[in-house]
């Protein structure tokens, strides 16, 4: 069965020309692209319509061309979206938290909208996703006293309620410091039933490290989906190191070893090349595009 | 039960006897849930094993070893999160003995933006009550509600002159439209974006909001027009705008921003009430066939919110 047939059998989340515009400006741009069960990454530079295609697929805006369809339901039907809510969770990139709720109380609330109406299923829902966030020694904290890393974490717990089978991350990183990133990463990599995630971030790493598959989006279009391996690969001979800063590069930086590293179309002869990352396909490719 | 030294069942509550390890364990499993327990591991009910697990702290700490440690987490969790969340209050329980569902109770309860419209209305209707007192004292308006005194005629609705009624009337449905317009209105509610994307009904979440708010709402301009002097119709002779204004603002929201359709019904509302109090008739309000253009709004409004109910659900974001 070849890759192509391996997509079309599982794919759980499809988009078929996806089209959105605000105004004057397109945000998506005849998005086509599947979505697998496991870590999806969505890279992309601010504008891009990162958020624009997250909340699409959040069922929270309509497109206004093309095609969604979860786990083969279709949002326009009025059923089937809430079907898909049903199986959905969502952090939006700007959630917006009612700040005189404690910690329990704002999740007790959204539970309520996820529809768990039992009280005691409710409790112990709430306590499952604070202890998986590590915040559930704040569950009386109001929230505006909470810092801004453990807010994103409540995000992040709200959205694990009700154990979603599509779980939509808009930028859930953010502001986390990095033994916090860590902890975020093991969550995601180890959620139980292996659901669909959709994790939008600036970080290439974090995007290297827990995600199976890469989608590049610049300017409102697909620009590349596969591995983290293969994007990494579309970089392959275009960076390089020396001990003197390149004119030719698009980027350069002197690492901690104080030599300098390239990424760029046209490495000089003889330049010592070094294995690209993620961030070097990245880099490229949206340079390619024009987008920065 | 067993004393520390010898197995046997004995009446709870005796301070020498505790639960023996094979009924501490099969209470740990959940066998000892039945009431006669007579094919229990040692005999005792479920009922009978708590209330002395409630008196006997020794036997509380035996029986923690007869628990998963994660079980015992996690039920702790669950004990902090309903603390957290804390005591129902006396509306509430009232409400909850009253039938409404304990989540429905709990939603309106935590929905801020409720807070918000409850407390315009409050403000809302004593700052027209104020107002008009401080102007009829001042002479800024005429005086009002000296009994039927005058003849009908323009200005005059069944013999009372309208005119001192003028801001009240002109104010009342305006603020149950504030009110409803703080529950509904996104500005005023910062989760709604998740709102959106749960499963709940945006629409149902919408009407839940709007009857409560559009309930305080009017129980508090209702009551203040029984204060107001006037006609003694004068509080039902409200309603139908009152009702009609928010149909119409709901209705409107699945057209166009609800900002813009909360304005605008606004605007519609007062335009033809300032020209009914400048020309001294406000009271014309309450004329049967204002009353049946307000039931023939509300009406519309109504049937336009069922029919493009499916807007709610999209959220607002186009």
């Amino acid at each position: 069965m070849d890759e192509m047939t391996l997509s079309v059998t599982t794919a759980a989340v499809r988009v078929d020309g996806l089209s959105r515009r605000y105004g004057a400006i397109r945000a998506l741009d005849e998005v086509d692209l599947t979505l697998e069960r496991g870590i999806t990454g969505l890279l992309g530079p601010n504008g891009a319509g990162k958020t624009t295609l997250l909340s699409v697929l959040a069922t929270v805006n309509e497109p206004d061309a093309g095609r969604v369809t979860a786990f083969g339901l279709d949002p326009r039907d009025a059923g089937e979206r809430r079907e898909i809510r049903r199986r959905l969770g969502y952090l939006p990139q700007e959630l917006g938290y009612h700040r005189h709720f404690t910690v329990a109380g704002f999740l007790d609330y959204v539970a309520i909208l996820k529809e768990i109406t039992d009280r005691r299923r409710r409790a112990e829902e709430v306590a499952r996703v604070l202890a998986a966030v590590g915040l559930e020694r704040r569950a009386r904290t109001r929230i505006r006293a909470l810092s801004g890393g453990m807010r994103q974490r409540l995000g992040i717990a709200q959205a694990l309620l009700g154990q979603p089978e599509l779980l939509i991350l808009d930028e859930p990183t953010a502001g986390l410091d990095p033994e916090q990133r860590l902890r975020s990463r093991e969550l995601l990599s180890g959620l139980p039933g292996d659901p669909v995630v959709v994790l939008s971030t600036h970080q290439a790493d974090d995007i290297a490290a827990i995600c199976p598959k890469v989608i590049v989006l610049l300017q409102g279009r697909v620009h590349f989906a596969g591995t983290p391996a293969e994007l990494a690969a579309t970089a392959a001979g275009r960076v390089w190191a020396a001990g003197e800063r390149d004119a030719r590069a698009h980027l350069s930086w002197r690492g901690g070893d104080n030599r300098w590293r390239h990424v760029g179309d046209r490495p000089p002869a003889g330049a010592e090349l070094v294995p690209p990352t993620v961030e070097d396909g990245y880099l490229l490719l949206s340079h390619a595009a024009g987008a920065r | 039960m067993t004393s520390p030294s010898s197995a046997g069942h004995r009446p709870l509550g005796d301070g020498d006897w505790h639960a023996s390890p094979d009924t501490l364990a099969a209470y740990a499993r959940g066998q000892a849930g039945q009431a006669d327990g007579a094919d229990q591991a040692d005999g005792a009910p479920a009922w009978s094993v708590e209330a002395h697990l409630a008196e006997c702290p020794r036997c509380r700490s035996a029986l923690s070893a007869h628990v998963a440690p994660e079980r015992l987490a996690r039920n702790r969790s669950v004990l902090l999160v309903r603390a957290a969340l804390g005591d129902e209050s006396r509306v509430k329980r009232a409400l909850g003995r009253c039938g409404f569902p304990d989540h429905v109770l709990r939603l309106l309860a935590a929905t801020p933006s409720l807070r918000l419209s409850w407390l315009l209305s409050v403000i809302g209707v004593l700052a027209v009550l104020a107002g008009e007192a401080a102007a009829a004292r001042y002479g800024w308006i005429p005086a009002v509600g000296h009994g039927r005194v005058h003849a009908a005629g323009p200005g005059r609705i069944g013999g009372y002159p309208g005119q001192g009624l003028a801001p009240f009337l002109l104010v009342a449905p305006l603020l149950v439209l504030a009110g409803v317009a703080a529950a509904f209105l996104p500005a005023f509610n910062p989760a709604g974006r998740l709102e959106v994307a749960a499963p709940c009904s945006g629409f149902t979440l919408l009407l839940v909001r709007t009857v409560c708010a559009l309930g305080t709402a009017l129980v508090l301009v209702v009551a203040a027009a029984f204060v107001v002097p006037g006609p003694g119709w004068l509080p039902v002779a409200l309603l139908l705008p009152s009702l009609a204004l928010c149909a119409f603002a709901l209705a409107a929201a699945t057209v166009v921003d609800p900002r813009a359709a909360a304005v605008v019904a606004g605007i519609l509302w007062a335009g033809p009430a300032a020209w009914l109090a400048v020309d001294h008739v406000p009271l014309l309000i309450a004329a049967p066939y204002a009353q049946l253009g307000c039931a023939a709004v509300l009406c519309a409004g109504v049937a336009v919110l069922l029919v493009r109910r499916d807007r709610f659900e999209w959220g607002w974001m186009r």
